[in-house]
């Protein structure tokens, strides 16, 4: 008889967990992210465009490490969010192909507003658009301004000035950068890929080494991977260990005087946890007589679902983001270090993230250099950043790998 | 034996009955078990920065602000409460269906029965992510997307094949002249599945429990794909709202888990007192 | 799980009438993991030979097993993990469960004052979630925030990159885990040892047995079908294991792959695709899944035959 009403009452509790059944509302839309970091900004730019349109989009995020993994899952079940967050080039290129994303080429204001470089980053093939570019990143050196101001450092103009100046704060017993190899990424995609665009150039140079025109074992790659190598040597005791997210507490605690990532890392550094910290960004310096670059990379734009049930609603609100309006009041709704691809004048309120953008001004810029065709050498180039940095081999050693690598995919 | 043997046990009885190696040993044990807890709940304490600085010391400014933050930030109670239910319906499914089997199948010893037992046992050999896609097409299928329903389900699917196997050994290995006796009496075999197997089983039932008790509770990956809206979502996915593209921040992660552990370990003690209660009370007699 | 069976019927049981009536009690559990595992599982088992990720899949037969043994980069990739996921098995195996059958011996002695508070500690680490201890784990083992307080305390052999150097970063994955579930089976060794009978304990210890021959000739033969059940579960846990790995060193099992798992190698293939890409082969993981289901059936079957089931 217990055991009767026991499971009495769990068909209750289950019943009354039932999905009640929705009525017919005005439109309300979703939208995936990755970005859970800015749940409460997206809330407040999605509430501006609510007062604008009546339109109504709830900002569901996920885990960005789990974002691929599940909005592909769900995008091929046919309960994929209608609006979401694209990354550029191949991931997203892949969706588009597969039929989840909108050709978006004819949404007003895409073709009209936005540079070819940002563009490039969500064309397919087939020279459709399938996403608004919305962010790009930078990647740049951060400094801890007390340390430097200690020892009246400065900071560097050229590659040979940065490694002198490494050097230097080593022997005044400083710990001159805080980078680590533990998390498989940021020591291709911020370090190497941020130092690239000053050897290489920029988008002129890298087709070059996409269409087989240029080896990647030639002056160019060796020099790039000799100055990381040089650079390796100034990473910290068990930087093996040492990952993405360690870097600013090691700059906080005045472990570490440097470190090289995302721009994105600025939000974070303007944050409560690090209100002590007095900062600074420089760019990763060209070595003498190289025409300095910057790595300024597209990072996400915004994509339509093709089964939405709302086609027209999805199609405006990516044209207000397309606008130098809606452009206006995403951006600064955004965390400092992500910036705006837009030709339009937006000025962003923080200052950091104004200085970070000024690192651009006369500099070739250019998306990270694998990501538009070699992606395939991501893997292979971040074993080898690695075991140079446990001085497991040789830039020139490293190099021919990245040239056979290259080769391989050229014969696919 | 002579008395002054007698006396000599005796006296050794009482020195060997305080089991001083088995103390040491547990409590060398204690030390290891307990240290990263330790540290998980004195972070949990701290701001990010102290906890960088020197991990292993207590705070040296204790704050309840990631504490604070994580009760008034969000539905806190909404998420512990859909991970409760799920975790309780989950199991109670579990064991209930699993012990019905269990009994059947440790009887029904036939060539269809051992390959229905077997075909329960292969289950626990694949990993159940590959069944995702399939898994979110039947919840299409049944609309239980943003449902708790849509985890009872996979859940339970997912405990059964252990259930399952620990259930029917145990059963199997109960003496047949339980049965026999009860037979004898008239009863029929659903009152003997109550009234004899089920009191029998109660440390197995809590084994199966216990076991499948933590992975029910920590699990990420279907609440994240089944789960989206605010109030149907579990305490772990509420974590991840914590876990940023590039940083977390692991002083309120801490907070939380320290705070989502304390459940699992009432659910435990309620279970485990199964079999510690039938340690006392004197075991079954083979 | 009392070993001993009756064996002195020599009429069959008049409760094993055949299969016909029992599967009603089966039925319930077998509809549910028919539906939401076994079918799921299953038809995805049949991905293995399709290629593709979304929409349109191409049957390819074979190819993903070609691919998956011929291959040189995923050959190596699946040879490596399983080389990998044979020691952390060995660890869980020889220290967890050898840990476990000896806390629960010290635990079941029924003189023993403390048993519960004792076995709830055992237990507490199971129930933390594992990206936390994961990242615990991480920071303390890390030299540069580890390092001072270990230096200060004369420790300062201790402080080395542990998890970055791929000669101890498997070992020291596996021994967390261990750490965090030897509560499991020191759970199931004490439910198992509960049950044999104090007679037999009294008898023995009036013979004048000690305890270490208490141990060996009458539990340890007792508890072989909960020895066989739980070498089993630690055998197909381990061989789908994959949070430690990616809360500790990444998805790709870094560094170089020396803690990548078969978990966590299917998880890249099948699931999540490889960094920065994200596009899966569900195909090659269906892959990965049934050769090593393949080789779990090889190395099951016999185990339950040898501890369990016998007629």
């Amino acid at each position: 008889m217990k055991k009767l009403t026991a499971l009495l009452l769990a068909v209750l509790m289950m019943a009354a967990l039932l999905p009640s059944l929705v009525q017919a509302e005005p439109v309300k839309l979703t939208m995936g992210s990755w970005r859970s970091d800015d749940a409460e900004q997206a809330k407040g730019w999605l509430a501006k465009y609510k007062e604008l349109t009546g339109v109504e989009i709830v900002f569901e995020p996920t885990q960005s490490a789990q974002y691929n993994a599940t909005l592909r899952l769900q995008l091929d079940n046919g309960t994929g969010p209608d609006l979401m967050y694209a990354r550029s080039y191949a991931v997203g290129e892949e969706l588009y192909e597969a039929g989840f994303f909108m050709d978006v080429s004819d949404v007003p204001g895409v073709k009209e507003n936005f540079p070819a470089s940002a563009l490039d980053g969500w064309q397919a093939k087939d020279g459709k658009i399938f996403a608004v570019p919305v962010s790009a990143v930078s990647h740049v050196v951060y400094y801890n301004v007390d340390i430097f101001e200690k020892h009246g450092l400065k900071v560097p103009e050229t590659f040979e000035d940065f490694l002198a100046l490494c050097q230097e704060l080593k022997d005044k017993g400083e710990q001159p950068l805080a980078n680590g190899i533990a998390d498989n990424w940021d020591i291709l995609e911020c370090v190497y890929l941020g130092m690239l665009p000053n050897y290489v150039g920029g988008v002129d140079e890298r087709v070059k080494y996409e269409s087989g025109e240029k080896k990647m074992n030639d002056e160019t790659f060796v020099k790039s991977l000799e100055d990381y190598a040089k650079l390796a040597k100034f990473l910290p005791e068990g930087f093996e260990s040492m990952g993405n997210s360690d870097m600013p507490a090691m700059l906080a605690l005045g472990r570490a005087a440097m470190f090289i990532d995302g721009s994105w890392t600025a939000g974070a550094l303007l944050g409560e946890d690090y209100k002590d910290l007095n900062w600074g960004a420089f760019a990763i310096p060209a070595p003498e007589g190289n025409k300095a670059g910057m790595s300024f990379h597209t990072d996400w734009g915004m994509a339509g679902n093709t089964a939405t049930k709302h086609p027209e609603e999805v199609k405006a609100f990516l044209a207000w983001v397309a606008s130098p309006e809606g452009a206006e009041i995403i951006s600064k709704a955004q965390p400092a270090g992500f910036f705006p691809m837009i030709n339009a004048e937006i000025k962003l309120e923080e200052q950091h993230a104004n200085d970070i953008l000024a690192l651009n001004e006369g500099k070739i810029l250019d998306s990270r250099f694998v990501w538009a065709k070699l992606l395939d050498m991501y893997t292979p180039m971040v074993e080898q950043l690695n075991a140079i940095a446990k001085g497991e081999t040789t830039p020139e050693a490293a190099a021919e790998v990245f040239a056979a690598e290259q080769a391989k995919i050229l014969d696919k | 034996m002579s008395v002054k043997q007698k006396e000599r046990k005796g006296r050794s009885l009482k020195i060997y009955n305080m089991h001083i190696p088995s103390h040491i040993l547990m409590v060398l044990w204690v030390l290891v078990a307990v240290f990263p807890v330790y540290l998980l709940i004195i972070n949990s304490f701290k701001g990010r920065m102290a906890i960088y600085s020197n991990p292993f010391g207590l705070p040296t400014e204790w704050t309840a602000q990631n504490y604070l933050n994580v009760i008034q930030g969000g539905n806190f109670f909404q998420y512990f409460l859909n991970s409760i239910i799920v975790v309780v319906v989950s199991l109670f499914m579990i064991l209930l269906l699993g012990s019905l089997a269990g009994y059947g199948l440790a009887h029904w010893r036939g060539k269809i029965g051992r390959g229905v037992y077997f075909f329960f046992v292969m289950g626990m050999m694949l990993p159940i992510k590959i069944a995702t896609i399939r898994l979110l097409e039947l919840m299409k299928i049944f609309d239980l997307f943003n449902s708790l329903w849509s985890l009872f389900f996979v859940y339970i699917a997912m405990g059964l094949p252990i259930a399952v196997f620990i259930l029917t050994e145990f059963v199997h290995g109960l003496p047949k002249d339980l049965y026999e006796a009860a037979y004898i009496d008239g009863a029929h075999r659903s009152k003997i599945y109550y009234s004899v197997v089920l009191p029998l089983i109660k440390p197995a039932l809590a084994t199966v429990g216990i076991y499948n008790l933590v992975p029910i509770w920590n699990d990420l990956w279907f609440p994240l794909i089944f789960i989206t809206q605010e109030d149907k979502k579990t305490v772990l996915l509420a974590v991840t709202r914590l876990q940023g593209q590039y940083a977390t921040d692991w002083p309120r992660v801490f907070a939380l888990l320290t705070l989502s552990a304390l459940p699992v370990i009432l659910l435990y003690l309620s279970m485990s007192k199964q079999f510690i209660a039938g340690l006392t009370a004197g075991a079954v007699k083979g | 799980m009392q070993p001993t069976l009756s064996k002195s019927h020599p009429r069959r049981s008049r409760l094993e009438p055949g299969g016909g009536y029992w599967i009603w009690y089966v039925l319930p559990a077998l509809i549910m993991y028919c539906l939401f595992m076994a079918y799921p599982m299953l038809d995805s088992v049949r991905l293995s030979l399709y290629e593709g990720t979304t929409g349109a899949r191409n049957f390819v037969g074979l190819a993903n097993y070609v691919r998956l043994f011929t291959d040189p980069e995923v050959s190596a990739r699946f040879w490596g993990a399983f080389f990998n996921t044979w020691v952390f098995f060995a660890y869980h195996m020889l220290l967890q469960n050898v840990l476990g059958m000896l806390f629960a011996v010290v635990l079941t002695n029924r003189t023993m004052r403390g048993r519960r508070f004792y076995q709830t500690i055992i237990f507490i680490p199971c129930t933390i979630a594992v990206m936390v201890t994961g990242y615990l784990f991480k920071l303390v083992l890390n030299p540069q925030f580890a390092g001072p307080t270990l230096r200060s305390m004369g420790l300062g052999a201790l402080v080395k990159p542990w998890l970055g150097d791929e000669k101890t970063a498997l070992h020291v994955i596996s021994l967390v885990s261990v750490w965090q579930w030897v509560g499991i089976p020191t759970m199931m060794f004490v439910a198992g040892l509960q049950n044999i009978s104090e007679d037999l304990l009294e008898a023995a210890d009036i013979a004048g047995a000690n305890s270490w021959q208490t141990f060996w000739y009458i539990k340890f033969p007792l508890l072989l079908p909960v020895i066989g059940m739980i070498a089993i579960l630690t055998f197909v846990s381990n061989f789908n294991a994959f949070d430690i790995v990616y809360a500790m060193a990444t998805p790709d099992g870094a560094p170089n792959y020396s803690t990548d798992l078969i978990g966590s190698l299917f998880y890249r293939y099948g699931v999540a695709g490889k960094h920065p890409i994200g596009i899966p082969e569900p195909g090659v993981g269906a892959a990965i899944s049934t050769a090593i289901f393949a080789m779990l059936l090889v190395g099951v079957i016999p185990t339950l035959r040898a501890t369990q089931g016998k007629e």
